[in-house]
């Protein structure tokens, strides 16, 4: 599976694992990741340690992950981001929106 | 056992026997049958009723079942009509032969009816996924050709919002690979009122029609608020606003937006998510990169966008390089980009400024892979105050005489002057009156000027001493921001009096401000170039008016303008 | 003897299928016979005894007259060598099994327009 999903034991907190390439062919996997579950956590983390590339749409889909978790109020994070992944990132500035490290 | 589709059956056979009782088997099964007694009859028969299904005997006199097999399946053409070849023929080869010959099954003598049945079953359950499949590859085709169609509109509709405005000035040289534009890539220019021009370079996520949907919006407000004189943080709050209202939560716009002033010598620059832009000396030497220090437009909600843009110095041939991400992120075979190293190289290689898109090109033509459809090169030369710039037109009333006397107040305090710019404002006002229409360029370079000193220098207390280099510049803009973030108080107020006067008449304009004052004497009797650059631009000023003044110790500047 | 002659049960399936084409049938079998016999007679050529005999074969299998059926096979085979010996004594075999079980249509035949 290209995108996993897993939750902490507490059911609070959220872990979407994306592999291989972030883009529009991941679209509808990763909306079912956080749209299909039963209990809406209180943090979600984008684990992208296996992800190689991320276009335009994939922040897109960040976007959306953030809108539904909240927007303003939400708790999203991504975390191992390779460095060409963390470039894309950066020149957008996403580090205002979403916690990245 | 009736068939659960009843279909017509053409049953060819030259045995009178084998015929009456094939027939008679099909018929039971619930088809209706046709029968003929040798290929050609057979081939005539289907011609004219079309029938869904064939039984055909391999050997038959005047046509054999092989040629009449080859000439039913041309006349099927796309359709799948199934043949099955009716044979006691037991060698190999001739069974192959049937299958060759385009027939689908084939039934041995003596016939089963059992046996039969199965078949005709099996073959048209083929029958009828052919007939899907053929169904739903038109239905594809007709909606593709509906969506190009589409497109294309869009794309014209688009091309024309996209390509107005100054972009063919004579100090902007561009480049945009033939599906740019329809991807998303947006170049825009036009010149404000004063003279000064604004160039956006922008992209939008996705291709296509949403990107061109996005764009229409954002170009209008571009124009919109360009010819009347708006800044750029009036203009980005705008778009941001905008796009964040009609584009759904995943689209949004990188952009790059340009105020290059040649009065002021700088540039102002926002560039929130776009690749960094490069400024360069006259001959091609990289003096800086405008880099990405924001969200692009359209993601945050109008409280929490960020507006503050960088100043530079940019001399008269300096240069400014914008590209769109196709450039960089051009791939080879191995998924290698070409990346901004390589794109430094070409930049310090370059000697020939009008060289400089070819080298790009040749470059990423060399480095191999598939050259990418959005690709968007933009060079801005820095003009000279020598270079004509035309006068926008807005006017759209009927002529009629304008009211010729009467005075207006307007004093912006505290938080308003955080971010309110009155000076569009007034100069909209003022073009009621006709005969200061001519004048509309000077009006807002005056206005402009006496409100930004006013704020600047009155209210902030900012010191244009340190505007001497390019570190000096810096500074002092963020100092500018920074204390315009704590500003609690202050005020600076511009009175209009507009009297007749002869056949024409008189507009006074009068700007004061709750700061200091200067020495007005001082600073008049410095040399012009110094003061061009990091003055007050007094002499720009006393040279746009009739006649220029400044008292209550410099905090009230007095400008009028007679026609 | 109409054992090694004719399988009842292809004429017992016959007859349920065809249901009041049954007569029909054994009339155009009768018929269709006699010609095919005077095609294997009368043949000019190998290909054309092959073909008559291939026909033959066919119609006879359908309806049931197994001994004629391979007669005819063994005909078709057999004009396919050369030289062509014993072609005579194979056709007259033809025309023997033929009268056996033309009785025997005939009588199927007398059987069914009574009923």
């Amino acid at each position: 599976m290209a995108v996993e999903t897993d939750f902490s034991q507490d059911g609070k907190k959220l872990t979407i694992k994306v592999k291989g390439r972030f883009d529009f062919g991941k679209h509808q996997e990763f909306r079912d990741a956080y749209e299909r579950q039963k209990y809406k956590p209180d943090s979600v983390v984008v684990d992208l340690k296996e992800a190689t590339y991320l276009d335009s749409s994939a922040l897109g889909m960040l976007l959306l992950l953030r809108d539904h978790a909240g927007g303003d109020d939400s708790d999203v994070r991504v975390v191992h981001a390779n460095s060409d992944v963390r470039k894309i990132l950066a020149i957008s500035n996403f580090e205002k929106l979403f916690d990245i490290s | 056992m009736p068939a659960e589709h009843a279909l017509t059956v053409l049953v060819a056979e030259d045995s009178a026997v084998d015929r009456l009782l094939l027939a008679q088997i099909v018929r039971r099964q619930g088809h209706h049958v046709f029968t003929a007694e040798n290929g050609e009859q057979a081939v005539a028969l289907f011609a004219e009723q079309r029938p869904q299904l064939v039984l055909l005997d391999a050997l038959m006199p005047v046509m054999d079942g092989f040629e009449a097999a080859r000439q039913i399946k041309a006349l099927a053409g796309e359709a799948l009509v199934p043949i099955i070849f009716l044979t006691s023929l037991s060698e190999e080869d001739a069974l192959v032969r049937c299958l060759e010959a385009g027939g689908d099954d084939f039934m041995a003598k003596p016939y089963s009816a059992v046996i039969l049945a199965a078949k005709i079953r099996a073959m048209d359950r083929l029958r009828r996924l052919q007939a899907t499949v053929l169904e739903q590859r038109d239905q594809i085709t007709r909606h593709h050709h509906h969506l190009l169609n589409e497109q294309r509109v869009a794309k014209a509709v688009f091309d024309k919002v996209a390509h107005s405005g100054c972009i063919t000035a004579p100090n902007i040289r561009y480049l945009q690979s033939p599906y740019a534009l329809f991807n998303g890539d947006l170049l825009l220019a036009a010149f404000t009122p004063a003279g000064d021009m604004h160039v956006l370079l922008g992209d939008f996520t996705g291709h296509g029609l949403p990107a061109a949907v996005g764009a229409m919006p954002l170009a209008e407000v571009f124009y919109g608020m360009t010819a009347k004189g708006y800044g750029l943080a009036q203009m980005l709050r705008e778009m941001n606003a905008k796009l964040k209202r009609i584009l759904p939560v995943d689209m949004f716009c990188c952009a790059l937006l340009l105020n290059l002033s040649v009065q002021r010598g700088a540039v102002e620059v926002w560039n929130g998510g776009m690749p960094d832009g490069y400024r360069l000396s006259a001959d091609g030497e990289v003096l800086g990169r405008l880099r990405s220090r924001h969200l692009p437009l359209g993601i945050l909600a109008p409280e929490r966008f960020d507006d503050s843009t960088e100043v530079l110095p940019m001399a008269a041939g300096e240069r400014l390089l914008l590209l769109s991400d196709g450039v960089v992120d051009t791939a080879d075979e191995h998924e290698r980009l070409f990346g901004v190293e390589r794109l430094r190289e070409v930049l310090a290689a370059n000697r020939d400024p009008a060289q400089l898109f070819d080298e790009v090109m040749q470059a990423l033509a060399r480095f191999g892979g598939s050259p990418r459809d959005d690709i968007s090169l933009c060079d801005i030369r820095m003009f000279s105050g020598e270079d004509r710039v035309p006068a926008p037109t807005l006017y759209s009333d009927s002529g009629r005489s304008s009211p010729l006397d009467w005075a207006l107040a307007f004093e912006l305090r505290g938080e308003s002057l955080k971010r309110f710019n009155p000076v569009p404002y007034l100069v909209q006002l003022l073009q009621e009156i006709h005969g200061l229409r001519p004048r509309t360029g000077a009006l807002h370079n005056v206005l402009s000027e006496l409100f930004s000193n006013a704020l600047e220098h009155g209210v902030l207390g900012l010191d244009s001493q340190l505007k001497r280099d390019v570190q000096g510049f810096a500074d002092y803009y963020e100092e500018r921001a920074r204390r315009l973030a704590a500003l609690a108080d202050g005020f600076v107020r511009i009175d209009l009096k507009v009297e007749p006067s002869g056949p024409g008449g008189r507009l006074t304009i009068e700007v004061r401000d709750s700061g200091a004052g200067f020495d007005v004497q001082r600073v008049l009797s410095r040399p012009s170039v110094e003061q061009e650059l990091s003055g007050r631009g007094l002499h720009l000023v006393r040279r746009l008016g009739s006649h220029a003044e400044w008292c209550e110790g410099g905090r009230c500047a007095r400008v009028r303008f007679d026609w | 003897m109409t054992d090694m002659h004719i399988d009842h049960k292809v004429l017992s399936d016959l007859q349920e299928v065809m249901e009041d084409g049954y007569l029909q049938l054994l009339d155009t079998f009768l018929e269709d016979s006699e010609q095919r016999l005077n095609q294997l007679h009368e043949a000019k050529s190998a290909d054309e005894l092959g073909m008559a005999a291939h026909s033959f074969k066919g119609s006879s299998s359908n309806m049931g007259a197994v001994g004629l059926s391979r007669l005819c096979q063994q005909l078709e085979e057999r004009v396919k060598e050369r030289p062509l010996y014993g072609i005579e004594d194979l056709i007259n075999r033809i025309d023997q099994e033929y009268l056996e079980v033309k009785g025997f249509y005939r009588s199927e035949r007398e059987r069914v327009s009574a009923s």
